[in-house]
């Protein structure tokens, strides 16, 4: 798929000095979509950065006795008219009388190193499975196939699922869980590049010239991968991030008190009617990360390969 | 091509062949990552996964033998040493059975009442024993004397029952002509739908919900009495928790009214002892420690641990009545250790099975959080489970506490028990085996117009006794759809719920409460030592499918749930629970 | 040579087969705990639990018991679940129904609106219509399952009480509404067991279609309101993807030659999209229908769980969580079939849409 000619761009640049990364940067820019998302990943890694000047509590302290407020108090906001008497609270007070905005901040933090990761893992893992295959291929080949058709063959949701309960629930075994369940579609993406560059000239030269196979592998052969892998790897850590919020919600993530969005959504939606703020907050800060990340990697993809943009998301 | 995909094809099932055959050691290649322990996880919980599995069938002991002779008239076994309650179970004459006991059993009636104990007719109980489990007919289609005939299970959606015409206690029933079953796990969409009125009532109200139910003019809610306690387990012979110092810390370094105020909802109380006090004795004794971290700090210091120690908090993500929200209750507990007693706690999460196992073993090597809601009301349901001389669950039970149990266990009348249960109480409470923390209320809500709205402490409502206003059918929600409605072998909650319609016991527990009354037989009277029960049966009831409750009706239904001999001994899951651990198999 | 295609796909399917079996089984067996005290929970003991496991056959070697369930599913049986008592088959005959029902209704709503939108968005492409549509489109792809759920059921069923409306939260039918088998209503008799009795229950719990057969339209009514907030729940992330799928391959259309040779023929608009640009733009948004297929039967645990659905999802996620390994086991087994097969189809039809393409 990818082609490993310089392309002069569509927009009729050609500007041999420029390399293609720069090329790449200048388009990425030129997308509406893709500066969205960059603002609002740009937004959020600050936040994550920062969290612990910007949170205006410690995200485990329990309010009781330090605060007059009362457990699941809705949000109370200055500049919106809640009393000025009253400690200012902008996205409530959860389940075990904490400050829910403080929480919220630090589980960007959270979020983030889930989906990278998750996905720096899948990616390793897949990159040598469908390398190997793709480049030696014969029984090896049809054997790591289908041992990846075999994994394909259930819904990821499910599989993780399962994965989780035979690790034991954590948010540390969710992340193993989505990582193994993602690892197909890197192994696939990895060994289709392999394939289309395997019987080219530069790398039969390279052969007839003693390179080693190690060599040919990771030099000649796998960057041709990089950017399809990077597409991929940007949309994957959205779907990443909203299967580990799953998790979470389901129990089988990161455990209390750690402040992780999806664990806050499960662990208070029996309030969805009495204190929806509890519910709405966490799911539009999921909804938000994952936003970003989508917008980025559909903008990634157009801009470093146009003819990509056909292809499945 | 074609050859291709047959070599293929070879090298994946000799592959997987291996794989298969290396399973108990390296359960699956494929697998790889799924076997490295977790680093979260107790060495306790990676053990019972190989336990069953590697250990090979040469260190398990042989199986029981059946030692029961039963004749359609009695049940009886040669003598008392397998380790169960009953002698012999006799149907003397047509309307009597004589239960002869092992030994003297002061709650026999309350335990008698317990709805795993209904009786079924003979030939029922015959027609649907299957050859490994009770036919689909068995499971599904209980016939018992209830005021409620069950019409149709539409699994995955409703149970629906209807009126039973020849109840023999007909005048009693008030109920609509049709009751149905619903569930719905989530406790947000219970009152949702109890909101929208397209249910009559719904089951365990969510913690947060209890004012919005009060203040809302359709509806009103029934608080459940706490029949249940929520405590703070540790091992004894672990260390740092080997120190009474230690224990008796954490029992005064906990503010569990503070718990109590913010995680759980009205109804609910601070334990002040193990046992609530509804049941008789419950209480007795002093009560629990006052809340003083000062306190609690210098005996934490003069126990070696002037900075505190680190330690783990384990628990299930499993809601019960006594620990409504668990996750936000572990949270409270691990901030209030830090606050109070400067002690490093990490909360871990355990799978339900795995936790008990290894809690139930003593094999924790932390604070865990753990209850128990009552079977029968009666005190030996709570403290001799937990603090008889075998329990492990706490390391080693001292004989200060088990030995008065011992003695409790013998008497019938509650005032003669009362200084013995003193002495066991004061005894729990100064060596501390674990932290009583609260007595949990649940209620249930229903709509305004319901008649006599019932929250039983002991979970079994009969909505025979409820009428839904001028409403010809009766609409109730619960947590979860019945296992089965073979009750016998059931133990869950919900399932005996759906039974208790249909099915009744010789003695009942009256509505609302945990006091038996004679239902099936109109009195048990005990000799004087309380091993001899005769029970009087009710002349003329008739079971559902038309044939008259006798004698024989109800030694058949021991026999099949005591008597691993019989063909009849066939459940549903075959574990017997509540008759093997209220009564004891009939096996040695 | 279509047929011979298929034919060659689903005999390397079998290897595939394999490994799911051995997969599912292995998975089962790994879940740590044990189905007795998963049941019993704190009143579990030692003594009922060694003879529940040696009942079940629990501490036969793991080869054994792999042998013992290879042969029953040969055999076409899955055994029976431990924790219902009843055989598996029956189980996947009440449950599966709501689950395809509940896909299907997700997928439909998907479709009907995924594609129009891509459909505008690729001719109005840039203007802002095509920027709301596809801003929408990507919130829809990141949208949780389980949050969209909450909020639909907070608003349609809480905040909209006592307006038309106004959505049921929970459940497949109101308490009391009962859905008699259409088989019963034409007063066939079928046999007790075997293939067509099952067939006829299973098409009978397909609450929509035997509401449609009987010609009850009050059950149709309240079926298909039960099922618009989970179809909605669960069919926002495909949706999204079909419209996005849609526009890319329709603007790739609409700048090819041919399409532009039509325009300049003169013909409207309508007809140059949706009869020359449309129609050869369906072999992608084939592929991405099929493929949500797939994420719909994993999302189906989220949403049954929120909208209490009995469903296949959900009773998986209990029977793992009750360790009931039969029933993980067949479950799976019948899900990872369906992935198979829907993946084998969409390829076919991949192969019909275009002849161009090689198989092989």
């Amino acid at each position: 798929m990818t082609s490993t000619s310089v392309p002069l761009d569509a927009e009729g640049l050609s500007l041999r000095s420029v390399s293609l990364w720069h090329i790449t940067w200048r388009r990425l820019f030129r997308r509406r979509s893709a500066i969205v998302g960059m603002v609002i990943l740009g937004i959020l890694s600050l936040i994550a950065l920062t969290a612990q000047w910007i949170a205006p509590y410690d995200p485990y302290q329990v309010l009781i006795g330090v605060e007059p407020v009362q457990r699941r108090e809705k949000p109370c906001i200055h500049l919106l008219g809640c009393p000025k008497d009253k400690p200012q609270h902008i996205m409530g007070i959860d389940g075990n009388v904490r400050d829910q905005f403080s929480r919220i901040l630090y589980g960007a933090r959270l979020s983030l190193i889930i989906g990278f990761a998750t996905v720096t893992f899948a990616i390793v893992i897949g990159t040598v499975l469908g390398a190997v295959a793709g480049y030696f291929g014969g029984w090896l080949d049809n054997l790591i196939m289908r041992v990846m058709d075999v994994l394909l063959a259930f819904p990821a949701l499910l599989l993780a699922i399962a994965i989780v309960t035979v690790l034991g629930p954590g948010l540390i075994n969710a992340l193993i869980a989505i990582g193994i369940v993602s690892i197909p579609a890197y192994a696939r993406v990895v060994r289709a590049s392999v394939l289309s560059v395997r019987e080219m000239d530069y790398v039969s030269a390279s052969r007839a010239l003693g390179g080693s196979t190690f060599h040919i592998l990771f030099r000649r052969i796998l960057p041709n991968a990089l950017t399809p892998l990077i597409v991929q790897g940007t949309l994957g850590i959205a779907s990443a991030i909203l299967d580990a919020a799953a998790l979470s919600f389901l129990g089988l993530g990161a455990q209390p008190p750690t402040p992780e969005w999806g664990s806050m959504l499960g662990a208070e939606r029996n309030q969805i009617f009495s204190a929806p703020h509890l519910v709405f907050f966490p799911g539009l800060a999921i909804m938000l990360t994952v936003l970003a990340f989508n917008l980025l990697g559909d903008g990634l993809r157009d801009a470093l390969d146009p003819r990509l943009a056909h292809v499945s998301s | 091509m074609k050859s291709k995909i047959f070599s293929l094809f070879g090298v994946l099932v000799i592959a997987s062949l291996i794989l298969a055959a290396c399973a108990p050691k390296t359960p699956a290649a494929t697998q790889a990552p799924a076997t490295q322990p977790p680093a979260t996880q107790p060495p306790a919980t990676a053990a019972p996964t190989e336990a069953p599995t590697a250990a090979p069938t040469e260190a398990t002991p042989p199986p029981p033998v059946p030692i029961a002779t039963y004749d359609g008239k009695s049940l009886s076994v040669p003598d008392c040493d397998y380790g169960g309650e009953f002698k012999s179970i006799e149907a003397t004459d047509k309307y009597t059975v004589t239960f002869t006991l092992c030994r003297p059993d002061p709650a026999f009636l309350s335990k008698i009442a317990f709805s795993v104990f209904g009786i079924l007719p003979k030939e029922w109980i015959e027609k649907t024993a299957g050859p490994d489990k009770r036919t689909t007919e068995g499971l599904e289609q209980p016939v018992g004397t209830g005021p409620y005939i069950l019409k149709e299970w539409k699994r995955g959606e409703s149970i629906t029952f209807v009126k039973n015409p020849d109840y023999w206690n007909k005048d009693a029933v008030i109920g609509a002509d049709t009751l149905i079953f619903r569930w719905q796990s989530e406790s947000a969409a219970r009152l949702n739908e109890l909101k929208a009125g397209t249910v009559d009532g719904i089951d365990n109200v969510g913690p947060a919900d209890f004012e919005a139910v009060r203040s809302d003019p359709n509806l009103q809610l029934v608080v459940r009495p706490a029949l249940n306690v929520f405590y703070i387990g540790m091992v004894n012979t672990v260390p740092p928790f080997d120190n009474i110092k230690v224990r008796q810390a954490l029992a005064m370094g906990i503010d569990r009214q503070r718990i109590v105020d913010n995680f759980y909802p009205a109804g609910s109380e601070v334990a002040s002892h193990f046992t609530p006090c509804a049941i008789p004795n419950g209480c007795v004794g002093e009560p629990w420690y006052e809340f003083n971290p000062e306190k609690a700090k210098q005996l934490l210091a003069e126990a070696g641990f002037p900075n505190g120690f680190q330690t783990k908090i384990y628990y299930r993500d499993v809601v019960r009545g006594y620990l409504p929200e668990p996750g936000r209750v572990a949270e409270e507990i691990q901030s209030q250790l830090k606050q109070n007693l400067n002690i490093d706690a990490e909360i871990v999460v355990m799978e339900s099975g795995a936790f008990i196992e290894a809690a139930s073993a003593g094999k924790l090597d932390g604070l865990y959080l753990l209850g128990w809601g009552a079977d029968y009301p009666h005190i030996t349901n709570f403290l001799d489970y937990h603090f008889g001389k075998e329990s492990q669950q706490f390391g080693q039970i001292p004989p200060e506490i088990y030995e008065p149990l011992i003695q409790g266990a013998q008497i019938a009348d509650p005032e003669q028990a009362k200084p013995i249960y003193e002495q066991a109480n004061n005894a729990i409470r100064e060596f501390v085996p674990m932290i009583p923390v609260a007595h949990g209320g649940s209620a249930t809500a229903y709509r305004k117009d319901v008649v006599n709205p019932q929250a039983s402490p002991l979970s079994n409502e009969l909505f025979a006794f409820s009428k839904p206003g001028d409403r010809n059918v009766f609409v109730w929600m619960q947590n979860a759809e019945p296992i089965s409605l073979f009750c016998a072998d059931e133990s869950d909650g919900e399932s005996l719920r759906a039974c208790e319609q249909v099915i009744e016991a010789l003695y009942s527990y009256k509505i609302n409460g945990t006091d038996v009354e004679p239902a099936l037989a109109e009195s048990c009277e005990p000799n004087a030592d309380l091993t001899v029960w005769v029970c009087k049966l009710r002349q003329g009831v008739k079971f559902h499918d038309g044939s008259e409750l006798d004698a024989e009706d109800v030694v058949a239904t021991f026999n099949m749930g005591l008597n691993p001999g019989s063909p009849t001994h066939v459940g549903n899951s075959n574990l017997w629970d509540y008759y093997s651990y209220l009564w004891g198999l009939m096996q040695k | 040579m279509i047929w011979q295609y298929a034919l060659r796909r689903l005999v390397a399917s079998i290897p595939v087969l394999f490994g799911i079996l051995l997969v599912t089984f292995a998975l089962a067996r790994l879940i740590p705990g044990d189905p007795c005290r998963a049941i019993l929970g704190e009143k579990a003991t030692q003594e009922v639990c060694d003879r529940f496991i040696r009942e079940h056959g629990l501490d036969r070697p793991i080869p054994v018991q792999f042998g013992i369930y290879m042969k029953e599913v040969l055999r076409g049986e899955f055994g029976s679940s431990i924790r219902y008592g009843l055989p598996i088959t029956r189980l996947l005959i009440e449950r599966l129904p709501t689950t395809i029902e509940l896909s299907l209704a997700a997928l439909l709503v998907s479709i009907l609106v995924g594609i129009p939108l891509g459909v505008i968005s690729a001719v109005k492409h840039n203007s802002w219509i095509d920027v709301l549509t596809m801003l929408w489109a990507n919130i829809g792809v990141s949208m949780p399952v389980f949050w969209l759920g909450l909020i639909l059921a907070y608003v349609f069923s809480l905040l909209l009480k006592d307006t038309p409306f106004w959505l049921p939260p929970s459940g497949r039918l109101s308490a009391g509404m009962t859905s008699t088998p259409f088989y019963e209503v034409w007063g066939w008799s079928l046999p007790e067991s075997g293939f067509l009795p099952a067939t006829a229950k299973f098409l009978s719990n397909l609450h929509i279609l035997n509401a449609l057969l009987t010609r009850n339209w009050v059950l149709l009514k309240d079926a298909v309101q039960h099922l618009i907030l989970p179809a909605l729940a669960l069919g926002t992330i495909p949706m999204a993807l079909i419209a996005r799928m849609t526009r890319s391959a329709m603007l790739e259309v609409l700048g090819q030659d041919y399409v532009r040779t039509a325009r300049a023929k003169g013909l409207p608009q309508s007809v140059v999209v949706l009869k020359h640009a449309f129609r050869n733009s369906l072999l992608p948004i084939t592929t991405v229908i099929g493929l949500s297929l797939g994420s719909l039967l994993g999302g189906a645990v989220l949403t049954e769980t929120i909208f209490g659905f009995s469903g296949v999802g959900r009773t998986l996620y209990d029977a793992i969580t009750a360790r009931d390994y039969g029933i993980v086991q067949a479950f799976t087994v019948v899900i990872a079939i369906f992935f198979v097969v829907i993946n084998l189809l969409v390829d076919i039809s991949y192969a019909y849409l275009d002849p161009r393409i090689r198989l092989d």
